[in-house]
């Protein structure tokens, strides 16, 4: 059932081209195709991050503001002289962080996740402002910034980021514990306590998993930019949380995949692309794209009440 | 005059109520006149609460027909009993805590001005009316956050009967009967004195009640005629006057042994487990008990009597304050489920959808979720481990399942095997099964006993908490039994009796414990 839950999204996909390609000649182009999986690859990266949580069970409003607070830190090491790998190692941390401080809030201080990545949300993003005076920091080298601009083939360096991250996301959910445990708090957290898993520590580290992510699309955004602002990645929770969703994960938890949320975030891009070709106006699109969001989970909830009767 | 100023308050006939694999009800007639209060007694599992369901549409019935003051009506939902004038008090209350009692009574109908402002003057005035009337005295603005069980009670009591609107209408009727289902549980004596004042001021009246209980002394009390259930039929309607203490817990005890129990006893061996002073504060007191090897220990009581909770405890699934655990003699110290486990520690929980099964995940992940840390080599579990694992145990188990197949499809016989099958996966000798049989077929249940022997001749001690006292006696080595928080008797196999054990259960005198037998129908 969850397979064919899953097809039903990609036919969705599937069909949002096909009439995107009658409407727009340019659309089906490879450069549009290529474009529209780079832009994409920073929503779906920070999603990945966010199917963890929503698979456990919980929800995290923090991630676009940890993308800004880990850009601001990964762009003042840069200025300040770090060597790349020392910046990137600063990034990482700084999401790392701030995952494992609202995991450890959500575990042990027995918070709602909602309220707690909400706080998350504002204390991030206000230290990114005062850590930067609420300018952005600009000007780095061309090896930093051949993580946005570099090509391997016809395939930008974004988009390879992102399929390293998917491959490595999936493996831990498929084949590792923490993925099985990430499943079964989701579905169950008593049952899985009494199975005698350390659920403390597993959601500290989901929450960790999708503050990580957080940093690796401050990486990608900060390149492409070539400057890191603290008011980036506003929104990026909203459109973390609704790939996730028109994916077929269940906001109870224990239901969902990662190929469901990539299907998501590329819906989610072909719309946005699409929608820019057709020279709809932004405000009309916003509209649209709320629409599908509600839309497809409505699909998923009749499917899903008429398969149990 | 008309045929309803004569005819039962309440008339039930032939209700018939079945669940997947079991038959709840089977049959069952039940009427009660106005002013009747009617005690409803039976073992747990015996049909009460499920025919009170019906009675106040929470479920619908299979077969039967339900008559009210002589009229046939359908309760199709608990909107509809209500404007038939139903009332029931579910043993678990359903109040907001946060709002105050005259708002919890008047919830539904808060009196209002100009189409939507809270009337707060009429609100207290009709709440004072309604408490005194009830000779109540609780002070309506009171937040029932801060008020005792004994307290919400009454707000419970007084919302079942509080007129609908400031003129009760035809089509929305006052409490005509009235449900309680162990509204004494929680209550101290001088409380309950108040509910049977109460009650009687209420049946004087001409409110029909039905009134659930395991306390035998309060059958005596306040009862006017006494219905008793067994296994999901009607046994008896008698006369308060007609029955005594022994003849009832007979006729709620006794029964066909139709059930076959495929007992295998086998040598006892070398002490698994033992517990010291075991307490919970309110819960348990002083638990103390012992499990050896070969051994199954029947563990009886009514709910509530801390059964569940002692299992718990034992499992390391919930804190206790004091007392001591002993594993093959040694002193354990479980800080969670993941401790006792690691001791061999396996426990099959109450409720299997709430407490054992991931029921989104397939069957063979299921079965090895305790043991996915030992399989795995640096957190990677080896590719199809997990099936490996839980073939062999399906096949012995016989689960009618394919190991990917989410355990949400399968039937409960099946899942409880699932269950099961995590902990034979694994080193368990110590398995704590608490109500294994519950809501499964009898085919099932037969798979389960003899799983049970298996794992007594390979060594292994079982704790069984059930409340189906044939499959206690039938399987049981030894039998404990819990009232209110402790362990009240014990019975060796030999011994036990159906009646002994129910005694025990309900807390009165046993022969096996005091040679001076207390007067019937007295709380020890």
């Amino acid at each position: 059932m969850r397979a064919a839950r899953q097809f039903g999204t990609l036919i969705g996909l599937v069909l949002l081209c096909a009439a995107l390609w009658i409407l727009t000649p340019h659309f089906l182009t490879l450069s549009n195709l290529v474009n529209i999986v780079e832009q994409t690859s920073i929503n779906a990266i920070v999603a990945v991050g966010m199917t963890f949580v929503i698979l456990s069970g919980g929800i995290d409003l923090s991630v676009g503001s940890i993308v800004a607070l880990a850009g601001v830190v990964l762009g003042a090491a840069l200025q300040g002289g770090q060597p790349l790998p020392v910046a990137l190692i600063l990034a990482a941390l700084t999401g790392v962080a701030c995952g494992l401080a609202n995991g450890a809030l959500i575990s042990w201080g027995r918070l709602p996740p909602f309220i707690v990545t909400l706080g998350t949300m504002s204390i991030a993003r206000g230290g990114a402002l005062l850590f930067t005076e609420g300018r952005p920091v600009s000007g780095f080298d061309a090896s930093f910034r051949a993580i946005a601009t570099g090509r391997v083939g016809v395939a930008p360096a974004p988009v390879i980021a992102m399929a390293v991250v998917y491959a490595a996301a999936y493996f831990v959910l498929a084949r590792t514990t923490f993925g099985r445990y990430v499943y079964a708090i989701g579905g169950n957290e008593e049952a899985t306590r009494l199975s005698g898993v350390s659920i403390r520590f597993h959601k500290t580290m989901i929450y960790g998993v999708s503050g990580l992510m957080s940093a690796c699309a401050a990486v990608l955004l900060t390149a492409r930019l070539n400057s890191a602002q603290p008011i980036a990645g506003i929104n990026y929770e909203l459109d973390a949380i609704a790939a996730t969703v028109i994916g077929g994960a269940s906001l109870m938890g224990g239901e969902g995949t990662l190929g469901g949320t990539l299907v998501g975030a590329l819906i989610m891009g072909v719309l946005r692309n699409g929608l820019n070709l057709l020279g709809v106006s932004s405000f009309l699109q916003q509209i649209v794209i709320g629409g599908v969001i509600v839309i497809a989970v409505l699909l998923d909830t009749v499917l899903k009440r008429k398969h149990r009767t | 005059m008309t045929i309803s100023d004569r005819a039962p308050a309440l008339e039930m006939r032939g209700i018939r109520k079945a669940f997947p694999g079991v038959v709840a009800l089977d049959d069952v007639d039940f009427a009660v006149d106005p002013g009747d209060v009617h005690m409803l007694l039976g073992e747990n599992g015996a049909g009460k609460s499920t025919l009170m369901k019906i009675l106040g549409g929470a479920y619908r019935k299979d077969a039967g027909q339900i008559r009210i003051g002589g009229r046939v009506v359908e309760i199709e939902s608990p909107r509809a009993a209500h404007a038939l004038g139903i009332r029931v008090i579910y043993q678990e209350f359903n109040l907001v805590a946060h709002l105050s009692v005259a708002e919890n009574i008047f919830l539904g109908s808060l009196p209002t001005r100009w189409g939507g402002i809270v009337d707060w003057r009429a609100l207290a005035i009709r709440t004072s009316h309604l408490l005194q009337d009830l000779g109540m005295t609780l002070d309506p603005n009171a937040l029932v956050a801060g008020l005792g069980l004994a307290q919400r009670q009454m707000v419970e009591i007084a919302k079942a009967l509080a007129p609908s609107s400031a003129m009760a209408s035809a089509d929305k009727p006052d409490a005509k009967i009235l449900v309680m289902d162990e509204p004494s549980s929680a209550l101290t004596s001088r409380e309950v004195d108040r509910l049977f004042a109460l009650v009687e001021r209420l049946a004087s009246r001409g409110v029909a009640i039905v009134y659930i209980t395991h306390r035998l002394d309060e059958v005596f009390r306040i009862g006017r005629r006494i219905t008793v259930m067994r296994d999901g039929r009607h046994v008896t309607t008698r006369a308060i006057g007609e029955v005594d203490v022994p003849e009832l817990v007979r006729m709620m005890a006794n029964r066909d042994l139709s059930e076959h129990f495929p007992k295998v006893r086998v040598a006892r061996g070398a002490e698994l487990l033992r517990v010291e002073g075991l307490t919970v504060r309110g819960v348990l007191s002083d638990i103390n008990l012992s499990l050896h090897a070969g051994e199954v220990v029947g563990i009886s009581g009514v709910l509530g009597a801390g059964r569940t909770e002692l299992a718990r405890a034992i499992a390391g699934a919930d804190r206790f304050d004091s007392g001591r655990l002993f594993v093959d003699g040694k002193g354990a110290r479980f800080r969670g489920p993941a401790d006792a486990i690691a001791s061999g520690v396996g426990l099959l929980p109450e409720d299997r959808k709430a407490q054992g099964l991931v029921p989104a995940l397939n069957v063979a992940r299921n079965i090895a979720l305790p043991h996915a840390r030992r399989m795995a080599t640096l957190g990677v579990l080896p590719g199809r481990c997990e099936a490996d694992l839980a073939a062999p145990i399906a096949e012995e188990l016989r689960v009618k399942a394919t190991p990917t197949q989410p355990v949400q499809l399968l039937s409960g016989g099946n899942q409880q095997k699932v269950v099961l099958g995590k902990w034979l996966a694994g080193a368990s000798r110590i398995f704590i099964f608490d109500e294994p049989t519950r809501g499964i077929d009898v085919g099932a249940k037969v798979e389960i006993y003899q799983l049970m022997n298996r794992l007594a001749a390979r060594g292994a001690g079982i704790i069984m908490i059930s409340s189906e006292l044939p499959e206690l006696l039938g399987m049981s080595d030894r039998i404990l039994v819990m009232h209110r928080g402790r362990i009240h008797a014990e019975f060796s196999s030999a011994d036990a009796t159906e009646e002994n054990v129910l005694r025990a259960a309900l807390g009165l005198a046993s022969p096996a414990l005091s040679d001076a037998a207390l007067p019937a129908g007295v709380e020890r």
